[in-house]
C-alpha cells in the first residue's frame, strides 16, 4: 500500500475517536467474535440429560472424529467437502480466468453487455439456483433431457441428482455455475490495471493474444488468482443453503452429496428422530473453523508470502 | 474502414472470441429465461412445450395467483426489504466512522485493531451460530428482524471497514486540513467533510453488504423461521418446500424471487464494476 | 535495415479524424523525428507503423512490402515505449530474450543475442535483476535493449526520453545518437520535445492537427520554415512574431513598416495583390543584436530581463503591444524599463501570408541558410 498511514495524533480528539470506532466493534465483537469464540468453549462442554452442562475436554472432538456413529459421517462429509472445493477450483476458477481473459482482449464490442450477463447467476439466492437447476434437472419436466437433444446428447441424460453417483458432481457443476462470476470479476478488474503499454510491448514482440495473456498477464494477475482460490476454499467449506434446498438437510441419497455445513446443521438442530445437540454442532462448527484457518493460514504464509505484486 | 485494411485473422479470431462469449452468456442466462416464461403459461403447456414462449393460447397466470393466495409474498418481501435496507444503512454509517478513525488518526493499536476488524472477512460468521442463537434467545430477540439485523450488521461490517478505509487514504490530506485550519470539530469534518466524499465507495459497499444478505437462507431458518417473519429466501423454500408438485406455483413463486433482483442488478450493475475496477477491492 | 514509405495515411476513430493523409517517404539507415505538439497525431503514426492501430484509409509499406494487414510481429519492427513497459515479473534477461522465445529461436542464438545487446548498452552486471530493481536510465536501456536484440528493420521510439530527469535526458540522447551510427538502423522517433528532434534527426517530421506541415533536416526547419507553425515551432527561445503591412512590392524586394520601427526592404518574393495587406514577420531572437545595425530595427521598452551566464534574455515591448525577444550578450547591462533598439540583418527575417505560409526569401545569406 502506497499510503503513509494516519496523520492526526489522537489526542488531540480522544473522544471522537472512540466515538467513530465504538459502535463498529462492540456490534462485531458481540454478534461476531464472541459467538465464534463462545462456540469453541461450547465444543468442551457436554449437557448430560436433564443435568447442568459440564467440562468434558475433548471428549466432544473424540465423538465426532472417532466415535463408530460418529466418524463416517464426518469423514464423508469432510471428503465429500473437498471434491466439492476441487470441482471448483478445476472449473469454475478456469473457466473465470478464461472468460476474464477473453473480456479484457483489446477493442472487443459489447464487453459490457457480455459481463453483465455472464455475472447475473451469481447475483441470484443459492436457494433459487438449486431450484432452477432441480427443474431443469427434473426428468418429470424433461427439459434437460430435450436441451441435450440440441446437442445431440439425449442419451446421457439421467436423474443425476437423483443417484448417489452423480448427486455430488452435478451439485457442484451447479454451485460453479452460479459462482463463476466472482472469479470472473475479481480477475478481470485485476487485468483491467494492467498498462495497454505493457500488453501492446509483448505485441510488438510478436506475441499473439493467447501469448499476451499466458506470458503476460496471467502472471501479472496471479496474486489475484491466489486469492480468489482462498474465497472459493472458505466460501465452499461453508456452504450450505445449495444442498439444503436441493436434497434437504439429509444430504441425500444416503449421505451421499453431505458436507460440512449440512453435517453442521443436521448436529445442531437435529433431523427427524435425532434430537439437536448444541455442544456438538459447537464441535462440528470448530473443526470447520480450524479447516478453513488452515486454509486461510496457508494462504497468508505459503502462497501470498511468496507472491510479489509487481508494481504496474 | 476500407474493408482491405481489416485483417484476416482478426476476423476469424472476432468470430471465435464472440462464439465464446455468445455461447457461456447463453448457458448463464438460459436457466433463468427457461423458468421466467414458463412461469407464465398453463400446467399443459408447460409440460409440453417447455422451451416455447407463452402465447395466446398457453399464457396463464394461475402460478401467481396461487402463490399470493396462498403465501404471503408481499410480508417476505418487506421482510427481506426492511432488513436489507436498515442493514446496510447502520453498516455503511458505521464502517465508515470507523474506517475514518483507522485511516485518519493515530492511536496505540491502530493497526491490531484493524486487523481484529479484518478476521471476519475471512472467517464464515455461521460457524458461530450455536452461540449467536443462545445471544439471541437471552436478548429475546428470537423470530424478529432486529436479531437478523444485528447478526447481518457485524457480518457486513469488516468488508466494508476495509473497503471504505481504503478508500479514505485516498481522500487528499490538503482537505481536512483546510477544514481544521478552519477550526471545524472532528465530528463535523467527518459529518459534513468526509462522509459526502465517500459517495464512489458507498454504491460498491452496498452491493457486497446486501446479495449475502438478501439471497442468505441460513440465518432467518435459525434465527427468524416462524409465521410472518421469513424473508423471501427462507419464504420461497418453505413455500417450494410444500408445493414442490404444483408446477405453476413454483415456477411462479421462483419468478417472483428473481424478477426483483434482475431489475436491480440491471439497475446498479454498473456501479458494482465500477467500484471493483476503480480498486476498491485489491 | 529498411525503408518506410506511407501513403496517404488516413486515421480516424468513428467520425473523428486524427490523420488526414500523411505522405512520408523515410530512407535505409535514416534517423526520423515525428515532433508537433500533444494531440497532434505523431503518436497514432507511429502505432500506425507499429501495427497496434489498424489504417483507416492509404499504404504503409516497410522494405517494399505493403503490411497494411500484417500484425506488429510480422512488420520487422521493434519499439520502445515511453513508459518503458518492461514486463515486470521478468529479469532484465528475461525481458530482452521474451520476443525471441517467442520467435522459437534456439537457446544459444538468444543467449548471445542478449549478452552482445547488454555489452553495447552496459546491461551486463543486470541481467538477473527486475525492473523494480532499476533506476529510470537502466530501464530506458533495457527498454532499448529488448528492440535491439530483435534485429528490426525499422526501430520504432516513442517519447522514450520524457519520463526521465534532466541530466539523464541529455546523457541518453547522446546514447541514442551513439547507437543510432552503430546500428546503422532506420529509427522512426516520436517526441513533443524540439530540442531532442533538432539534436538526434536526420529528417524531422513536424505534424500538427493530423498533417505534416513540413518535412527536412534540422537545419532546413530552423532556417527555412515552410508555415508559421514551424517557425513557431522550432528553435528556443521561439521565435518573434509581429503583424506588419506590406508598403511596397518590387521584383525580390518588398518593404514592410514594423510599428515602433522602421520601413525595412526586406528580399522576399511577393505578389503584387499583396500590397497593403497585413502580414505576419518573424526574426529569431538570437538573430537580433542591440543597437541598429541591422536593415530591420524595433525599438521597445524592456519587460523582463532573464540572466542565463553565456547570454541575456530581453523582453522587449513593441508601441503595437507585441512582445519581442532579443538574445543579447551575457555581459549585457540592460535594466527593466530602458527603452533600447534592436536590430538584425534582413536575410534574418521570415514573412508569413495570412494562411500562415511562408513567402519565398531570395539570394539568402549563407548564414541564414541550411545549404552547405
Amino acid at each position: 500500500m502506497a499510503h503513509s498511514g494516519p496523520m492526526t495524533d489522537w489526542r488531540k480528539a480522544r473522544l471522537p475517536v472512540i466515538a467513530f470506532l465504538a459502535p463498529a466493534t462492540i456490534i462485531y465483537t458481540l454478534f461476531m467474535i464472541y459467538p465464534l469464540v463462545d462456540s469453541i468453549r461450547l465444543s468442551f462442554y457436554a449437557t448430560p440429560s436433564g443435568g447442568e452442562a459440564a467440562f468434558v475436554g475433548l471428549d466432544n472432538y473424540r465423538t465426532v472424529l472417532a466415535d463408530p456413529d460418529w466418524a463416517a459421517t464426518f469423514w464423508n462429509s469432510f471428503w465429500n467437502n473437498m471434491k466439492f472445493f476441487a470441482v471448483h477450483m478445476l472449473i469454475q476458477n478456469p473457466i473465470g480466468i478464461a472468460l476474464a481473459g477473453i473480456l479484457s482482449l483489446p477493442r472487443l464490442r459489447f464487453r459490457n453487455s457480455y459481463r453483465t450477463m455472464m455475472i447475473m447467476p451469481t447475483m441470484l439466492s443459492v436457494v433459487i439456483v438449486g431450484f432452477i437447476w432441480q427443474l431443469i434437472l427434473s426428468p418429470v419436466w424433461g427439459v434437460g433431457a430435450d436441451l441435450l437433444d440440441i446437442i445431440g446428447l439425449k442419451s446421457l441424460f439421467g436423474p443425476w441428482l437423483g443417484k448417489e453417483g452423480s448427486a455430488l458432481i452435478t451439485l457442484s457443476f451447479i454451485s460453479v455455475w452460479q459462482w463463476v462470476g466472482i472469479p470472473l470479476m475479481l480477475i478481470y478488474a485485476a487485468l483491467l490495471a494492467i498498462p495497454d503499454d505493457l500488453v501492446d510491448a509483448a505485441v510488438v514482440d510478436g506475441a499473439t493474444h493467447f501469448e499476451v495473456f499466458w506470458h503476460i498477464k496471467l502472471p501479472l494477475v496471479f496474486p489475484t488468482v491466489a486469492m480468489v482460490s482462498i474465497l472459493t476454499f472458505v466460501g465452499n467449506f461453508n456452504a450450505f443453503d445449495l444442498i439444503y434446498a436441493v436434497k434437504g438437510a439429509l444430504a441425500g441419497p444416503n449421505f451421499a452429496t453431505d458436507i460440512m455445513g449440512t453435517l453442521f446443521y443436521r448436529t445442531f438442530f437435529g433431523y427427524q428422530l435425532q434430537l439437536g445437540n448444541p455442544h456438538l454442532g459447537a464441535t462440528v462448527a470448530s473443526l470447520m473453523f480450524l479447516i478453513i484457518l488452515a486454509g486461510v493460514l496457508f494462504y497468508l504464509f505459503a502462497v501470498q508470502r511468496r507472491l510479489s505484486r509487481y508494481q504496474l | 474502414m476500407s474493408f482491405k485494411n481489416i485483417r484476416r485473422e482478426d476476423a476469424s479470431r472476432a468470430v471465435i472470441v464472440h462464439g465464446i462469449l455468445l455461447t457461456y452468456t447463453l448457458v448463464a442466462l438460459y436457466p433463468i429465461f427457461l423458468v421466467v416464461i414458463n412461469a407464465f403459461k398453463t400446467r399443459k403447456a408447460i409440460f409440453r412445450d417447455p422451451m416455447g414462449f407463452p402465447n395466446a393460447e398457453t399464457f396463464s397466470l394461475e402460478g401467481f395467483t396461487k402463490v399470493l393466495a396462498k403465501s404471503n409474498f408481499e410480508v417476505f418481501f418487506y421482510n427481506s426489504f426492511t432488513v436489507t435496507v436498515i442493514t446496510i444503512a447502520i453498516v455503511l454509517l458505521l464502517a465508515a466512522m470507523a474506517a475514518w478513525a483507522l485511516s485518519e488518526y493515530k492511536f496505540p493499536g491502530n493497526t491490531v485493531l484493524a486487523l481484529y476488524l479484518a478476521i471476519g472477512i475471512m472467517v464464515p460468521i455461521r460457524l458461530g451460530s450455536v452461540s449467536i442463537l443462545n445471544l439471541i434467545v437471552d436478548l429475546g430477540l428470537i423470530n424478529t428482524l432486529t436479531a437478523l439485523v444485528l447478526v447481518y450488521v457485524a457480518q457486513g461490517l469488516p468488508l466494508a471497514i476495509f473497503i471504505l478505509t481504503e478508500f479514505m487514504h485516498q481522500i487528499p490530506k490538503d482537505l481536512k486540513e483546510a477544514a481544521r485550519c478552519d477550526g471545524v470539530g472532528e465530528f463535523k469534518i467527518f459529518f459534513a467533510v468526509i462522509l459526502p466524499l465517500i459517495r464512489p465507495a458507498v454504491a460498491t459497499v452496498a452491493v457486497f453488504t446486501m446479495i449475502p444478505i438478501w439471497n442468505d437462507l441460513w440465518f432467518p431458518l435459525i434465527l427468524a423461521p416462524g409465521d410472518g417473519k421469513q424473508t423471501i429466501t427462507l419464504g420461497v423454500q418453505q413455500f417450494i418446500g410444500q408445493y414442490v408438485t404444483d408446477w405453476n406455483a413454483v415456477l411462479a413463486s421462483l419468478s417472483l424471487a428473481i424478477i426483483p433482483i434482475l431489475i436491480l442488478y440491471l439497475i446498479f450493475s454498473r456501479q458494482l464494476i465500477r467500484g471493483l475496477t476503480s480498486g476498491a477491492v485489491k | 535495415m529498411a525503408d518506410l514509405k506511407l501513403d496517404q495515411i488516413h486515421k480516424s476513430y468513428g467520425a473523428v479524424d486524427v490523420l488526414h493523409g500523411i505522405d512520408l517517404d523515410v530512407k535505409d539507415g535514416e534517423f526520423v523525428v515525428f515532433v508537433g505538439p500533444s494531440g497532434c497525431g505523431k503518436s497514432t503514426l507511429l502505432r500506425i507503423i507499429a501495427g497496434l492501430e489498424d489504417i483507416t484509409s492509404g499504404d504503409l509499406m516497410i522494405d517494399g512490402d505493403l503490411v497494411n494487414t500484417k500484425s506488429p510481429r510480422d512488420r520487422g519492427i521493434a519499439m520502445v515505449f515511453q513508459s518503458y513497459a518492461l514486463y515486470p515479473h521478468m529479469t532484465v534477461y528475461k525481458n530482452m530474450a521474451f520476443g525471441l522465445k517467442l520467435d522459437k529461436q534456439d537457446k544459444a542464438a538468444i543467449d548471445a543475442r542478449v549478452r552482445e545487446a547488454a555489452r553495447i548498452l552496459q546491461l551486463d552486471q543486470l541481467l538477473d535483476r527486475r525492473p523494480s530493481e532499476l533506476s529510470g536510465g537502466q530501464r530506458q536501456r533495457v527498454a532499448i535493449g529488448r528492440a535491439i536484440v530483435r534485429q528490426p528493420k525499422v526501430f520504432l521510439f516513442d517519447e522514450p526520453l520524457s519520463n526521465l530527469d534532466a541530466a539523464l535526458r541529455v546523457q541518453t540522447r547522446l546514447e541514442i545518437a551513439k547507437l543510432h551510427q552503430e546500428l546503422k538502423s532506420t529509427i522512426v522517433y516520436v517526441t513533443h520535445d524540439q530540442v531532442e528532434a533538432m539534436t538526434l534527426a536526420d529528417k524531422i517530421v513536424v505534424m500538427n492537427g493530423g498533417n505534416v506541415e513540413q518535412v527536412g533536416s534540422p537545419m532546413q526547419l530552423y532556417h527555412h520554415p515552410q508555415t508559421r507553425f514551424v517557425a513557431g515551432f522550432i528553435g528556443s527561445p521561439a521565435m518573434n512574431f509581429t503583424n506588419v503591412r506590406i508598403d511596397k512590392v518590387e521584383p525580390g524586394k518588398v518593404t514592410v513598416s514594423i510599428p515602433g520601427g522602421t520601413p525595412s526592404v526586406l528580399p522576399f518574393d511577393v505578389d503584387q495583390n499583396e500590397l497593403g495587406k497585413q502580414v505576419e514577420l518573424g526574426i529569431r531572437p538570437e538573430h537580433l543584436s542591440l543597437g541598429d545595425g541591422g536593415e530591420l530595427t524595433v525599438h521597445g521598452e524592456v519587460d523582463v530581463v532573464e540572466k542565463l551566464g553565456d547570454s541575456t534574455y530581453l523582453y522587449l515591448k513593441l508601441a503595437n503591444g507585441d512582445h519581442v525577444t532579443v538574445r543579447a550578450p551575457g555581459h549585457s547591462r540592460v535594466k527593466i524599463g530602458e527603452t533600447v533598439t534592436a536590430s538584425a540583418s534582413a536575410g534574418a527575417a521570415h514573412l508569413f501570408n495570412g494562411n500562415g505560409k511562408a513567402f519565398a526569401k531570395v539570394d539568402c545569406p549563407a548564414e541564414y541558410s541550411a545549404d552547405e
